[in-house]
């Protein structure tokens, strides 16, 4: 029984390997482009959604965080003439030219430690007052970002970041990811996150230690979203302060709340969604000629579209699409599950 | 020095009327319906357009735009009211899911108008009266600054005798208390929350008023940060108390702008930081605002 458990996991994962690399080898560069973006997009809700739903802190403040997470590994990763040239670093930061993995994860401990700092003291609040201290942790961090320009050139920002984001880390850490919450998800661990989402009392009389695990679930949350975060800078190849501003948040939210945000398949499945209707919709957003009949560049139009979907997900199914997890017991080799998935 | 200071008082007092009067709005709608509405900004940035596409495209006068501003937002509120807030309360949505909900409209609302009319900024119709400069010593005072002033007390002196004496007022404090025990004493919250919304609007729409008579622009953003600031000062002034949510106002108005006033100039970008150290400061040291809030249980949802 096992083996065949481990077989079929083998068989999955080989068969997404060769999916993605005949993606590699087929596809053009716009298409490529908006895979990664998915990708990414996927990352980052899966790592927000650790907070927002199964803890059930609902934080904005992960904008702010993938822009600590960026400009780390930005500056770890950019050529050292460049810096040079444009930054004022300290020696040690200015002669640091890191490999990509390493860059990558020492961006998203640092965003664990901002994120750490910054949310420790807005515990004290909660509810719509902690949601607001959390914006205030973006409109600070993009503040920071104009203001210190030592470090981060301002509001004119970085460019030549080297481009190291690719199909495979972006799926390698996609797949990463999944596993670890789907894993997560079933740990005593997870389990007592869920506890506190579900019910704060009801979690500190079981003896779980609402509080430590609040932080705990801000750890994971906030690596996940920093990887996510300095996924997208390498991908992008530039960095100014604007860039995970209301708008991008307005967007990881909205695709949470499509998918089902206390689900890993809602998650993607809202990341996929959101980020390819934006690529299939902006050529009307840019103005087309349709039969003699003119329409002009409407800019904006497809954040108007989804915020108006948001609207109608919210009144008529605010749990999202993916409630609970679909079925996949022959991937996971269970006959009867006892314990329902949420 | 002191007129330096003088002068700057003088510009915080207008900003503060503007963070007043939006701060109104958001202590009464999270008082009666526990939700942030965060498209509060977008309805103040509504009217000020509206005033704005009034007098720029009929030329109407002035008085006829500034209503016309009020209506407008007044308007969009109730309309928030009845096709976003109103079914979601319908389906027992969670306080959660309604957020969401006005988060959307907020974006939404705000890319509306970035698609028709573009993030310029455009010249909002000031007539010459409002020009008019007096002077006490070195300090200018414009004939703006006083009528907003005087207009923002007469209306909160207005607004708390409704509050205070008149049955719909007096109704709207205890929805805000208690929903449920307002309910059983024969309250329709129903009416209390189209009311709500009413005064709440009408309001922003004021304050948009004074903010294009202060700063004399209109753009499509202009409504996140005072929306933002607004509810802060809504949350210093204990939520669901209109005469702290008033004091809020000025408080971070006044502050604001001495802040900005006292660094020297090259720290001037930090401003939006203060509003936020503020907001903690209060926030750790006294949770519940300032004043007495008018809520049972305020700044928490449970599950």
């Amino acid at each position: 029984m096992d083996l065949t458990k481990h077989l079929k996991f083998l068989v999955v994962i080989a068969i997404i390997i060769c999916i993605i690399l005949l993606m590699e080898k087929s596809l053009t560069g716009l298409m490529i482009s908006v895979i990664v973006l998915f990708a990414i997009n996927a990352i980052v809700c899966l790592g927000v959604s650790i907070t927002n739903s199964y803890t059930n802190i609902f934080s904005l403040g992960f904008g702010g965080i993938m822009l600590v997470a960026g400009y780390t590994s930005a500056l770890l990763t950019l050529p050292v003439t460049y810096k040079a040239a444009v930054l004022h670093l300290p020696s040690w930061l200015e002669s640091a030219h890191w490999a990509f993995a390493p860059a990558i994860i020492v961006s998203g401990v640092v965003a664990v430690l901002a994120s750490v700092i910054l949310v420790l003291p807005a515990f004290r609040l909660s509810g719509h007052y902690f949601i607001l201290a959390s914006l205030g942790i973006n409109l600070v961090m993009a503040n920071l970002g104009i203001n210190l320009s030592k470090f981060t050139h301002g509001a004119m920002g970085i460019r030549n970041i080297p481009f190291y984001t690719n199909l495979w880390w972006v799926f390698g850490f996609l797949a990463l990811t999944v596993i670890f919450i789907w894993r997560l998800k079933r740990s005593k661990f997870g389990r007592a996150l869920i506890t506190i989402g579900k019910d704060n009392t009801l979690a500190a009389t079981l003896g779980i230690n609402v509080v430590r695990y609040k932080i705990y679930s801000f750890i994971i949350g906030s690596f996940i979203v920093g990887i996510g975060g300095a996924l997208w800078v390498h991908y992008i190849g530039a960095m100014h302060p604007h860039v995970f501003d209301l708008l991008f948040v307005f967007m990881i939210v909205a695709m949470l709340a499509l998918g089902g945000s206390n689900t890993i398949s809602g998650a993607i499945t809202g990341a996929a969604i959101i980020t390819f209707f934006i690529q299939l919709a902006r050529p009307i957003q840019e103005g087309f000629t349709l039969s003699g009949v003119t329409v002009p560049p409407l800019q904006g139009l497809i954040q108007v579209l989804i915020a108006i979907m948001l609207v109608l997900v919210m009144i008529y199914r605010p749990d999202g699409i993916f409630y609970r997890e679909p079925k996949i017991n022959w991937l996971i080799g269970r006959n009867k599950t006892k314990d329902k998935p949420r | 020095m002191w007129s330096y200071i003088a002068q700057q008082l003088i510009n915080a007092l207008s900003y503060g009327s503007i963070l007043g009067l939006l701060a109104v709005g958001y202590t009464m709608i999270y008082g009666i319906l526990g939700l942030i509405n965060f498209a509060h900004g977008e309805i103040f940035m509504i009217g000020a357009f509206a005033c704005y596409l009034l007098s720029a495209h009929w030329n109407l006068p002035w008085i006829v735009c500034a209503t016309g501003a009020v209506l407008a937002s007044t308007a969009v509120g109730v309309m928030l009211q009845r096709f976003v807030y109103k079914p979601c309360q319908k389906r027992k949505a969670s306080v959660l899911t309604m957020f969401i909900a006005s988060f959307a409209a907020s974006l939404g609302l705000r890319f509306f108008f970035l698609m028709l009319y573009t993030d310029d900024r455009k010249p909002f119709p000031i007539p010459e009266i409002f020009d008019t400069m007096y002077f006490v010593g070195d300090v200018a005072i414009g004939f703006r600054d006083i009528a907003i002033f005087i207009s923002t007390i007469v209306v909160m002196l207005l607004l708390t005798y409704f509050i205070r004496y008149t049955k719909i007022g007096i109704a709207m404090r205890a929805v805000s208390f208690d929903l449920r025990t307002a309910e059983h004493m024969g309250v329709s919250s129903e009416k209390i929350i189209v009311a709500a919304f009413v005064i709440g609007s009408l309001l922003a729409g004021l304050s948009a008023i004074e903010y294009g008579l202060s700063f004399g622009v209109v753009n499509p953003s202009m409504g996140f940060l005072p929306g933002l600031s607004g509810f802060i000062a809504a949350v210093i002034g204990g939520i669901g108390n209109v005469p702290g949510a008033m004091l809020g106002g000025y408080l971070i108005g006044v502050g604001e702008v001495l802040f900005v006033a006292a660094l020297p100039t090259e720290y001037s970008p930090l401003r939006p930081l203060f509003v936020w150290a503020l907001l903690l400061i209060i926030l750790f040291l006294k949770p519940s605002g300032l004043f007495r809030p008018n809520v049972k249980f305020e700044g928490t949802w449970e599950n």
